[in-house]
């Protein structure tokens, strides 16, 4: 007859996504920052492939953090959390290059020889430096297929749930970057 | 690298690290994102719980803003129909394909991850600005649960449907001759007739159950029960009747609606046989051929000088929810009165759980009223649900301070959100059967609607050997809280449990009216370990079967071809008797039953409705109510029949109760009319 008592202050095993997702849901603040706390780095590291500056990476992830706060609600469990996630911060990503291109090409273009850029680390080769401007600089949904599939390792029908469209749809979108890749590199 | 192919190229991208992320723009993250995380949290304690979709559709159509004339109940009405429509099929296969079950806590994980079917969700898709992100996906989600909900409403129509088919199956042909407890074929479908009314579109839950059949008695002669003494369902049919909307099936429990009124059966006089069964029969209102037996209990009422000390603890619901007037400020008011009531020998205590949780009031003297009343009003919703130890802490303040002889009891007022410190449902009911044997009760007071998880509060009340009531309003509280305060707190008698033998020689077919969810099985009767309802002081119980006498031509099952007349030996003694009632109940302290019997004399069948007593005729009033209300499969009498009735079975009615009732027919009536003119 000893129930179980969860006391929500003391999160000392893991508990699971799904767990915390729905205590934060609920309202529980500590589920909420330990989620946070525990996909911060992931969100990140993706911020990061996507845009390739450190600051920008940053603010992405900052803003994808304050805006689960609201749409975490519409998280339904029915694909991984970290699906849901990227899908999330990529939407993230996108808002802000959309926000920025309106705010001018040229600061653009001085964001991108800006000194905190990205680099691969220091034995990546110069092809592969060169390789991911390019692949950065493709329209969103080229940049959004190829970056899954080759940099996450994902497959065409998994970066299809994440970009929300067709497998057929993302193969097609790879075919097409390759095309303009050759002409880039 | 012209000569590296297209792939190879590109797999060069997974072979880059990423770098660390610097700390302070983690720390910077997070504390934005606690930040929003508190202020959404304020945002949805803000948001009524009641009707998000029409909030949300009204942000929608920002066409619409600003000439919202629209009746919101009615626009609810028609959204929640033409939803149904689209999410029916969908919906349906939901329900039956994943594990939403109704009798689950609410706000307990696995019913907010419920995972529904793939393409209907697209979180986060449209992103236009941040924060609107994906506004368009919680939508999607909560449509869907709303196509759940009707599903949940239009589930029993199914299992009537199925209850009749198995009925038929039985043995469908009547006598030519007469007509039989009801004839089932020509039953209007009422479950069709339901779902074309404003349902209930509420998120609250409700134990779903089935009506019991008719009985063979020579299958079947003995009917066991639990008695109930909760008055929870009439309240909320009350409150949704006068809404505007029809209260699921599920939500209407005609035992419960019988015992909401007060009937003058007579009291016992002193305290060691706490009451005494009151036996009449009478023909059935809406069916010449059979008859009521109706079986009515009261509980010894105590002299006022008898008065038990008591120690109470209330143990409140303060998440974001309950900021609404039918909650947290209907309860202190509610409260108030009955602080009110509380003298020198009695203490009072408050805990709070989820939002402002811990002990608001220390145990104290009834007398210090201002003390009492300043802490109640100081209570205010708000912050999250988080559970803290509120169940706990109660308890451990009802035993530190329990009265001996006294009335130890645990009041927990809540809108639905049972978050009370401990996750599991089965373990918070282990919990609170283990501190009922320990003296300790409970009484569960629900609030509002939206949320109210009335599986739960039956199920935890049952558990604490307490009541479920649900508070619609001051009056209601009124009631719960004064008038019936000697019954809702003071238990006289514990684990009480009726078994009926019918006499075959006498009766052929009976059914119990009500009473679905407290059936118990045969060999319950006798044993001491099976818990049973509780009777408070003054408190009436009344429970109504609907017989066939034998040779009457009603019976629904025709009389077997090669049965002999072998069983004669067993014909019972005694010919002029419907049956033998035997009743069972402990002493609010014993442990061992003591057992109340007596035969039920066929002498005490009265000719005609109109002899039988107001009470009588009110109890078969509201009965006939519950099950057209229901769609039941018996008792088809029109609203013009039933209001004549209970119009003309008022009595005394000192506080008014059954004028209210006369009322809610009226109401009924316009939402379901007559489907037979």
């Amino acid at each position: 007859m000893t129930p179980e008592l969860i006391d929500s202050g003391v999160l000392a095993a893991p508990v699971a996504d799904e767990t915390l997702i729905a205590r934060a849901i609920g309202g529980d603040r500590r589920a909420f920052a330990e989620l946070i706390e525990r996909h911060y780095d992931f969100i990140f590291r993706t911020a990061c492939k996507w845009c390739g500056k450190v600051s920008d990476a940053e603010d992405v992830a900052q803003e994808v953090c304050v805006k689960l706060a609201s749409v975490l609600k519409s998280f339904d469990g029915r694909s991984a959390f970290t699906s849901w996630l990227y899908r999330v911060t990529l939407n993230a990503v996108r808002d802000m290059q959309r926000a920025r291109s309106r705010r001018g090409r040229n600061a653009d273009r001085y964001a991108e020889v800006a000194p905190d850029e990205y680099l691969p680390d220091q034995e990546d080769s110069a092809a592969a430096k060169e390789l991911w401007q390019a692949v950065r600089r493709l329209p969103e949904q080229q940049r959004d297929a190829v970056l899954l599939i080759y940099a996450e390792g994902m497959s065409h029908a998994e970066a299809g749930g994440i970009m929300g469209c067709k497998e057929a749809t993302v193969s097609w979108h790879v075919h097409e970057a390759k095309k303009t890749l050759r002409g880039l590199l | 690298m012209s000569n590296h192919s297209d792939e190879d190229r590109l797999n060069l991208l997974k072979t880059s690290g990423s770098p660390k992320p610097s700390e302070a723009a983690r720390r910077r993250a997070l504390e934005a994102a606690m930040l929003a995380f508190d202020a959404e949290q304020e945002k949805v304690v803000r948001a009524p719980q009641g009707n998000p979709i029409i909030d949300r559709l009204r942000s929608i159509f920002a066409s619409q803003k600003g000439k919202w004339i629209m009746d919101n109940r009615l626009a609810y009405g028609l959204g929640t129909a033409a939803l149904a429509l689209f999410l029916l099929p969908l919906g349906y296969q939901l329900y039956t394909s994943t594990a939403i079950t109704p009798i689950k806590l609410p706000g307990v994980i696995p019913t907010t991850v419920a995972t529904p079917e793939p393409e209907l969700t697209a979180p986060a898709d449209k992103t236009d600005s941040g924060g609107a992100a994906s506004m368009d996906a919680p939508v999607v989600v909560e449509n869907f649960a709303n196509g759940i909900a009707s599903m949940r409403a239009a589930k029993p129509a199914g299992e009537a449907g199925q209850l009749r088919d198995e009925e038929a199956a039985v043995g469908l042909a009547a006598p030519e001759a007469a007509p039989p407890m009801q004839s089932l074929a020509a039953i209007p479908a009422p479950a069709d007739a339901m779902m074309a009314q404003p349902t209930e579109p509420s998120g609250d839950q409700f134990s779903t159950f089935t009506e019991s059949p008719v009985k063979i008695v020579k299958n079947e002669p003995v009917s066991t029960f639990s008695i109930d003494v909760d008055t929870a369902s009439y309240a909320y049919v009350r409150k949704t009747l006068t809404e505007g909307w029809v209260p699921e099936p599920d939500a209407v429990r005609i035992e419960e609606l019988v015992n909401y009124f007060d009937y003058d059966y007579p009291a016992p006089t002193d305290a060691s046989t706490p009451f005494k069964p009151n036996v009449s029969v009478y023909p059935t209102p809406w069916n010449a051929r059979t008859q009521i037996v109706q079986i009515g209990i009261k509980g010894y009422v105590p002299a006022a000088t008898e008065k038990k000390p008591s120690n109470l603890v209330f143990l409140i619901d303060t998440s974001g929810s309950m900021d609404e007037p039918d909650k947290l400020p209907l309860l202190k008011r509610a409260f108030a009165l009955l602080v009110d009531r509380m003298g020198a020998e009695d203490t009072i205590s408050i805990v709070a759980y989820a939002g402002s949780a811990g002990v608001v009031l220390e145990p104290t003297k009834g007398t210090d009223k201002a003390r009492i009343l300043s802490a109640l009003d100081n209570l205010s919703a708000g912050g999250s649900t988080a559970g803290a130890e509120g169940i706990e802490l109660a308890y451990r303040l009802a035993e530190q301070n329990k009265v001996k002889d006294g009335v130890n009891r645990v009041i927990l007022a809540t809108d639905g959100d049972f978050n009370v410190g401990i996750d599991d449902p089965e373990a918070l009911k282990t919990f609170i059967k283990g501190k009922r044997d320990g003296g300790v009760f409970l009484s569960v007071l629900g609030f509002g609607q939206g949320n109210l998880g009335d599986d739960t509060m039956q199920a935890l009340a049952q558990n604490g050997n307490g009541n479920a009531s649900y508070i619609d309003s001051f009056k209601e509280a009124q009631k719960v809280l004064v008038a019936d305060a000697g019954g809702t707190l003071e238990t006289i008698a514990k684990d009480v449990k009726i078994q009926v033998e019918f006499n075959p020689a006498v009766v052929s077919e009976y059914r119990l009216i009500g009473y679905e969810t407290r059936a118990l099985n045969r060999e319950d009767f006798n044993n001491d370990k099976v818990d049973a309802g509780e009777i408070g002081a003054g408190t009436t119980v009344t429970a109504l079967y609907e017989i066939t006498p034998v040779g009457s031509g009603a019976a629904l099952n025709d009389a077997l071809r090669y049965e002999q007349g072998g069983t004669a030996a067993a014909t019972p003694v005694a010919a002029n008797e419907i049956g033998y009632l035997k009743l069972r109940y402990k002493l609010p302290d014993g442990d061992t039953s003591r057992l109340v019997e007596e035969p039920i004399s066929a002498d005490l069948a009265v000719g005609d409705v109109a002899q039988a007593s107001a009470d009588s005729r009110f109890a078969a009033a509201v009965a006939a109510f519950g099950q057209k209300l229901r769609g039941s499969n018996y008792g088809d009498m029109s609203w013009d029949a039933i209001r004549a009735l209970a119009q003309g079975a008022r009595g005394p009615d000192q506080n008014g109760y059954r004028a209210e009732f006369v009322q809610l027919i009226d109401l009924a009536r316009t939402l379901v009319p007559d489907s037979r003119g």
